[in-house]
C-alpha cells in the first residue's frame, strides 16, 4: 500500500509512532537514505548494540558520542550499522505495543494482565519486587516506592471478550513515542520522555525485567539522574490556567488564625 | 470524523503511514529538542469526576479532546496518587453512546427534537401546574447548578419540590452532625489520617471506597510509622487484610458497640473530665417539655448521672451478645479510647448513614469522642467520607434538599427566609414556609397516580440516576411506566436505566467540559475550568435550568422577577449592559459560574463557612471552609474547626468552642441512643441479611464506568458474594446462577464464593453498579425518622437455587 505520510499522523505523534514492525525492518533494511528536513541534527547519538547480527560498513574511528564535541563529523546510525538500527527500532516498537496493550494512555497505571487470586500484598510482591521472566512472560519490577494497596490502582483486565455488553469508547489516549527522549545535541545524554513520578525505578523497564530496545549499554551504573532528566512538561511545574497557584496544605502547625472585620 | 476515529483505527493509520514515511527514508534517528511532540499537550487541574475524596487531576488536552490523566502533585488531598477511577477519568467522556441531541417521547418513542422544544416543552408543563413540579438533583451537581436550581424552585417557583440524592448517600451524617455540634460537616480533615495512632473504620470498606485516602493512611507504615486499624465489618475487605484488628458484627450491631465504648469509659473513669465539664452537655431523645412536640433530632437534655445509668448496661458482654464482637475485644476498644496518649480517627461512610438508625449511630460515635477528649487535635477526629465529590459542596453546604436554604438555614424559620430572600433580592414571602417532599416521599408520589393523592406530575432529574439507585424501585419509580398523566425529564451524558422512563431527555455536558466547582468531603471547595467543548448538542445542565427560567419569564409565570422587577438571573456586562445568558450561544459570553458563586458567598457566613473570592480558589488546589482573611489580605483556610489553636472563630481563651451548639452555651451534646433492632430481620422464609455497596472499580450506578474498558474489563458484572459454609449447605457452586430474592422482588446473579468479600455466615453481599442487575428491585425502603435516608445494608433475603 502506498501511501503517503499524512499530516493527521505526523502532526499527532510527530511521526514517531511505528507499529508495522516487520514492514519497517524490511523497508529500512533497503538503506534509504536520510532525508528529513523536519529534524535538521537527525543524528543518531544512541550506542549500537554490540551484539549485531551483521557488521556492513566498520563503524569509523571517531565515537560520535564524544562530551565537548558538540558538531562532529559522524555517519548517521542508521547508516553505519542499519541492521542494529533495524533491530533495536523493532524491539522498541514491539515494546510500546505491549506497554500500550496495558495502558488506556501514555502514564495511565498498567492493567493486570493475569487473574488476581490473592490479595495479599505479598503475593504481588512475589513476582514483581525485583522482576520475574519466566518463558515469554515477564513480571516487570514495581517501577515505584512499594505501596501495600495495589490494586487501587491496578485492575484485572481479564484477556476474554467481555466488551460485548459494553457500549464502547471513542477515546484516543496520549501514546508515547518510544523512541527515547530528545538530546541537545548529537552525543548528548537522552531527556527522559516521561515524569518520573511513580517511575522512580528506573530498573523496571530499563534493567533486565524491562523492555526489548529500551535498556542502556551501562546498566551498571546506578545514579540515572545524573545523566538523564525528565522533561518538564510532564512535571506539572507550569500554573494551570495562566494563573500562579496557590501553595497547598500548610504542613507543620498551622499559623494563628486571625479574623479581621 | 477524526472524533470518531477510534485508537485501534488511528493506530493502524499511523502505523502505516510512519512505515510509508521509513520507505521513503524518513526519520529513524533520534529527535532532537524542539521537535513537535507534546507540543500541543495541554495540562491543566480539575477535581476527580467521581466519589468525595476530593483528588486533584491533571487533565491532559490536546486538539479538543482529553488525552491524558495524572495524579496532580500540588494536590494535599491525594498527593499525586490518584485511584483507578481517577486515572481513567478522561474515558468517562468517551463512552460512544453519549447523549448528544435532546428527545422527546412521541406515541412511546423518543425522537430527536431541538433544544428551544425541548426548554418551551417543559416551561408549558411548569406552567400548567408549578406546585406539582418537582426538581430532583444531584451530589455530583456543581455548587453553581445546585444554587442555581435551588433559587429556581425555591426563591422563583416559590416551591420547595427540590431534593437531591444526597439524602440517600450522606443525610444520617448531617443529622448526626447537626444533632451534635449544631452545624453540619466534620470538624476534622483528612491531615488527621497523616496524625493518628488508631484509625478505626466504622463498616467502611475504605481500601475500595476512599482508596487514595486509605493509602494516605497505610503507607505511613511504608515509612516506618505505626498505625493500628480497627476494621469494624460485617463482612472481611480489603481494608479487614490491612486491619490490625477485624472486628466482625451483627448488621445493626454498631449502636450496641458504641455504647459498649461509652459504658467502658464511665466504668474505668477513663473518660476525659475536664473536657466534658468544659465542653459537653448530655441528650436523649424524648417528648419536649410541652408535652405536644414529638421527640426530634434536637432532643432533651440529660444529666451526666442519667446519662451514665443509660449506658450502665452495655457491658461488654451484653455487647458481644447484640453486637457479636468479642467482649475481650470491646475492652480492648474501650481502652483505647480511654487512654489520652493516643490520637483516634474515626472513619465511616454508607455503613452507619445508611442505616435505619443512621442519626443515632453517628451521633453515638461522635459522644464516645467527645467524651474520651478524642476531639479537635491533629489526629483526633470523628469524620464521615462522602460518595459524590459535591454531596458537601453543593448539596449540604448550598441546600438543595426540600427543607435546606443555602448557607445551613432552614425553610421553616422564618427569619432564614427573609434572610434569603433579601440576599435573592425577591419580595418578601416569596419562599414557602413548608418544607417539601423528600426523595423517598417525592418519587412515592410521582409513582402514585395524580387521583390517589400522587402529587408530583412532572419531575425532572439532573446528574443522577433514581431508576437504578432508590430502593425498592417497583414501589419507589417503575409504577411510572403505566402512569399516563406524569411527565419525566432527565439530564444526563449516557443512556441510563432513568433516561429508559424519561419523556424527554435533555443531553448534559460533563466535567470538563463545563465550567464548575464541587465541595469535598473535608470543607474543601475546588474549582475547575472548562477544558474541552460538549459533544453535539449537549449543554451545561446550568444552562437548562436557566433557559427554563427564563421561558417561564417570557410565559409571564409567576414569580421569574425579583424585588427591582428583574428576571432572577439577571446578568449584566460592566456597562450594565444584559448579556443573554439562557441563549446557549452567549452563555460562555460571561463566566456564569463566577456570578452564581458570588451570589452564593454572602450566604456562607451565617453559619460560620465563609468562602473565599472565586479568583482564590481558581489559584488553589482547593480551600478548606470557613476561609477567612488575614491582616495581610491572603485568604486562609481552616482545617480543624472548634479548635481555637486553628479555629479563627473560637474566642480567645476558650481552647474549643461549639459556637453552633443545639444547647446555646458553646457545647457540644453527647447523646445517649439506645441499641435497637432493625426493621426487617432474617427469619424461615427469608434467612439471609443482604448488604449492598460499591466496588473499587466502578462508581455508583456505573453509568459512566462501565464505559471505560479498563474498568469495566475489571468487573464487567454484578454477583452475590456468599460464605462458603452456606453455599455447601444449599449445594451452591461457585459462579452458579442463584435467585436473590426478597418481599419487594428478584434478581437473578451469580455466586462469587471466597471472593473479594466475604460474608460472614447467614449473609450475603450484592454491588449495586450493573443496570443489567438491579439489585435495589429487592431492597428496602424503610428510612432513619430524622435523615430520611433509606438502609441499603440491611433486608432480608432467600437464596433459591435455579432449575
Amino acid at each position: 500500500m502506498k501511501k503517503r505520510p499524512n499530516a493527521t499522523a505526523g502532526g499527532r505523534l510527530g511521526g514517531l509512532i511505528v507499529l508495522a514492525s516487520g514492514a519497517a525492518i524490511a523497508l529500512l533494511g533497503a538503506g534509504a537514505a536520510q532525508t528529513d528536513s523536519r529534524t535538521p541534527a537527525s543524528v543518531a547519538g544512541m550506542p549500537i548494540p554490540r551484539s549485531s547480527p551483521a557488521a556492513p560498513p566498520p563503524p569509523p574511528a571517531m565515537q560520535p558520542w564524544l562530551l565537548n564535541n558538540p558538531a562532529p563529523v559522524v555517519i548517521p546510525e542508521n547508516r553505519a550499522n542499519p541492521v542494529a538500527v533495524a533491530d533495536k527500532f523493532a524491539s522498541r516498537v514491539k515494546s510500546i505495543e505491549q506497554r500500550a496493550a496495558l495502558r488506556a494512555f501514555e502514564g495511565a497505571p498498567p492493567t493486570v494482565p493475569h487473574p488476581i487470586l490473592d490479595l495479599n500484598v505479598q503475593t504481588c510482591r512475589a513476582c514483581h519486587a525485583s522482576g520475574l521472566t519466566a518463558g515469554d512472560k515477564t513480571a516487570r519490577m514495581v517501577s515505584h516506592t512499594f505501596l501495600v494497596n495495589c490494586t487501587q490502582c491496578h485492575v484485572e483486565a481479564t484477556p476474554d471478550a467481555r466488551d460485548a455488553d459494553m457500549p464502547g469508547n471513542s477515546f484516543v489516549g496520549l501514546r508515547a513515542s518510544g523512541y527515547g527522549g530528545t538530546r541537545a545535541w548529537t552525543g548528548a545524554p537522552p531527556v527522559m520522555p516521561h515524569t518520573v513520578f511513580m517511575r522512580t525505578n528506573c530498573v523496571s523497564c530499563h534493567g533486565e525485567h524491562g523492555y526489548d530496545g529500551w535498556r542502556p549499554d551501562h546498566l551498571s551504573r546506578t545514579n540515572c539522574m545524573q545523566c538523564h532528566v525528565p522533561a518538564a512538561e510532564f512535571e506539572q511545574l507550569s500554573p494551570t490556567f495562566g494563573v500562579q497557584d496557590l501553595p497547598d496544605g500548610a504542613s507543620g502547625p498551622p499559623a494563628a488564625p486571625a479574623l479581621v472585620e | 470524523m477524526n472524533a470518531v476515529i477510534d485508537r485501534r483505527e488511528f493506530l493502524k493509520q499511523t502505523a502505516l503511514a510512519t512505515a510509508t514515511a521509513a520507505a521513503a527514508g524518513g526519520a529513524f534517528s533520534l529527535p532532537v529538542l524542539g521537535g513537535q511532540e507534546g507540543a500541543s499537550l495541554k495540562w491543566n487541574k480539575a477535581p476527580c469526576r467521581f466519589c468525595g475524596t476530593g483528588c486533584h487531576v491533571m487533565v491532559g488536552t490536546e486538539n479538543g479532546r482529553v488525552v491524558a490523566i495524572q495524579g496532580d502533585q500540588k494536590a494535599d488531598v491525594n498527593k499525586g496518587l490518584l485511584c483507578v477511577k481517577g486515572y481513567h477519568v478522561g474515558l468517562a467522556l468517551y463512552g460512544r453512546d453519549r447523549l448528544t441531541t435532546p428527545m422527546l417521547r412521541k406515541d412511546g418513542r423518543l425522537v430527536p427534537i431541538s433544544w428551544d422544544e425541548a426548554i418551551n416543552t417543559i416551561a408549558i408543563r411548569i406552567a400548567a401546574s408549578p406546585k406539582t413540579f418537582a426538581l430532583y438533583g444531584s451530589g455530583q451537581w456543581t455548587v453553581g447548578e445546585g444554587f442555581a436550581g435551588n433559587k429556581f424552585m425555591k426563591a422563583g417557583l416559590g416551591s420547595n419540590q427540590i431534593d437531591g440524592n444526597p439524602r440517600l448517600c450522606m443525610s444520617s451524617a448531617v443529622t448526626g452532625f447537626l444533632s451534635t455540634f449544631g452545624v453540619d460537616e466534620p470538624p476534622g480533615v483528612y491531615d488527621d489520617l497523616d496524625a493518628c495512632d488508631v484509625a478505626i473504620m466504622w463498616g467502611n470498606n475504605m481500601a475500595e471506597m476512599h482508596p487514595v485516602l486509605f493509602s494516605r493512611l497505610v503507607d505511613r507504615r511504608s515509612r516506618g510509622e505505626k498505625v493500628t486499624i480497627i476494621d469494624f465489618t460485617t463482612r472481611r475487605t480489603r481494608t479487614s487484610d490491612l486491619a490490625d484488628h477485624l472486628l466482625l458484627f451483627k448488621p445493626h450491631g454498631d449502636l450496641a458497640i458504641a455504647n459498649g465504648v461509652a459504658h467502658l469509659l464511665i466504668r474505668n473513669n477513663s473518660f476525659d473530665r475536664a473536657f466534658v465539664e468544659k465542653h459537653c452537655n448530655f441528650r436523649q431523645l424524648g417528648a419536649k417539655p410541652d408535652e405536644k412536640t414529638p421527640p426530634d433530632m434536637l432532643g432533651v437534655p440529660m444529666t451526666f448521672e442519667e446519662y451514665a445509668r443509660a449506658v450502665e448496661p452495655y457491658t461488654p458482654e451484653k455487647v458481644e451478645e447484640l453486637s457479636g464482637v468479642p467482649a475481650d475485644k470491646i475492652r480492648m476498644l474501650g481502652e483505647m479510647f480511654g487512654r489520652r496518649d493516643l490520637k483516634i480517627n474515626s472513619l465511616w461512610c454508607m455503613g452507619m448513614n445508611q442505616h435505619t438508625r443512621g442519626t443515632a449511630i453517628n451521633c453515638l460515635v461522635h459522644g464516645i469522642h467527645l467524651l474520651s477528649g478524642h476531639f479537635g487535635k491533629p489526629g483526633d477526629a470523628a469524620t464521615s467520607l462522602t460518595g459524590q465529590p459535591s454531596a458537601c459542596g453543593t448539596v449540604r453546604e448550598v441546600g438543595t434538599l426540600c427543607h435546606l436554604l443555602p448557607g445551613g438555614r432552614l425553610v421553616a424559620n422564618a427569619e432564614h427566609r427573609k434572610e434569603a430572600e433579601e440576599l435573592w433580592n425577591v419580595p418578601e414571602g416569596r419562599i414557602a414556609a413548608k418544607p417539601g417532599y423528600h426523595t423517598i416521599e417525592m418519587f412515592k408520589r410521582f409513582n402514585t397516580p395524580t387521583d390517589q393523592g400522587g402529587d408530583i406530575t412532572t419531575l425532572w432529574v439532573q446528574v443522577t440516576n433514581p431508576s437504578q439507585t432508590l430502593p425498592n424501585l417497583q414501589r419507589n419509580f417503575l409504577e411510572k411506566k403505566s402512569l399516563g398523566d406524569k411527565f419525566l425529564i432527565v439530564s444526563d451524558v449516557y443512556p441510563t436505566a432513568t433516561t429508559e422512563l424519561a419523556d424527554l431527555i435533555l443531553p448534559s455536558a460533563m466535567w470538563v467540559e463545563k465550567n464548575g466547582m464541587y465541595g469535598n468531603s473535608e470543607r474543601r471547595t475546588q474549582h475547575w475550568f472548562k477544558l474541552v467543548e460538549p459533544p453535539g448538542e449537549a449543554r451545561d445542565d446550568c444552562w437548562q435550568l436557566i433557559a427554563v427560567s427564563h421561558k417561564l419569564l417570557e410565559m409571564g409565570v409567576d414569580g421569574m422577577k425579583g424585588r427591582d422587577g428583574k428576571w432572577i438571573f439577571h446578568t449584566a456586562e460592566k456597562s450594565g449592559r444584559e448579556v443573554p445568558i439562557w441563549n446557549w450561544a452567549h452563555y460562555y459570553d460571561v463566566n456564569v459560574d463566577e456570578r452564581l458563586f458570588e451570589e452564593y458567598r454572602p450566604f456562607t457566613t451565617k453559619k460560620h463557612k465563609n468562602l473565599a473570592p472565586y479568583q482564590e480558589y481558581v489559584k488553589a488546589r482547593g480551600l478548606r471552609w470557613p476561609v477567612v482573611q488575614q491582616p495581610d489580605g491572603s485568604w486562609r483556610e481552616t482545617r480543624w474547626r472548634f479548635s481555637e489553636f486553628d479555629d479563627p472563630f473560637v474566642a480567645k481563651g476558650r481552647e474549643f468552642q461549639f459556637y453552633h451548639s443545639v444547647s446555646k452555651d458553646d457545647k457540644a451534646l453527647i447523646w445517649f441512643r439506645p441499641h435497637e433492632f432493625p426493621p426487617e430481620m432474617p427469619d424461615k422464609d427469608y434467612p439471609f441479611w443482604l448488604c449492598t455497596g460499591r466496588v473499587l472499580e466502578h462508581w455508583h450506578s456505573g453509568s459512566m464506568t462501565r464505559r471505560i474498558p479498563q474498568l469495566h474489563r475489571a468487573v464487567p458484572r454484578a454477583y452475590v458474594e456468599m460464605n462458603r459454609e452456606d453455599a455447601d449447605r444449599l449445594g451452591i457452586r461457585n459462579s452458579e446462577v442463584v435467585t436473590v430474592k426478597s418481599r419487594r422482588g428478584q434478581i437473578d446473579l451469580p455466586v462469587w464464593i471466597g471472593g473479594r468479600g466475604d460474608p460472614k455466615s447467614g449473609e450475603v453481599f450484592v454491588p449495586f453498579f450493573d443496570e443489567t442487575r438491579l439489585i435495589n428491585l429487592v431492597t428496602l425502603d424503610e428510612y432513619d425518622p430524622y435523615s430520611r435516608q433509606p438502609d441499603y445494608k440491611k433486608c432480608a433475603v432467600t437464596i433459591v437455587r435455579k432449575g
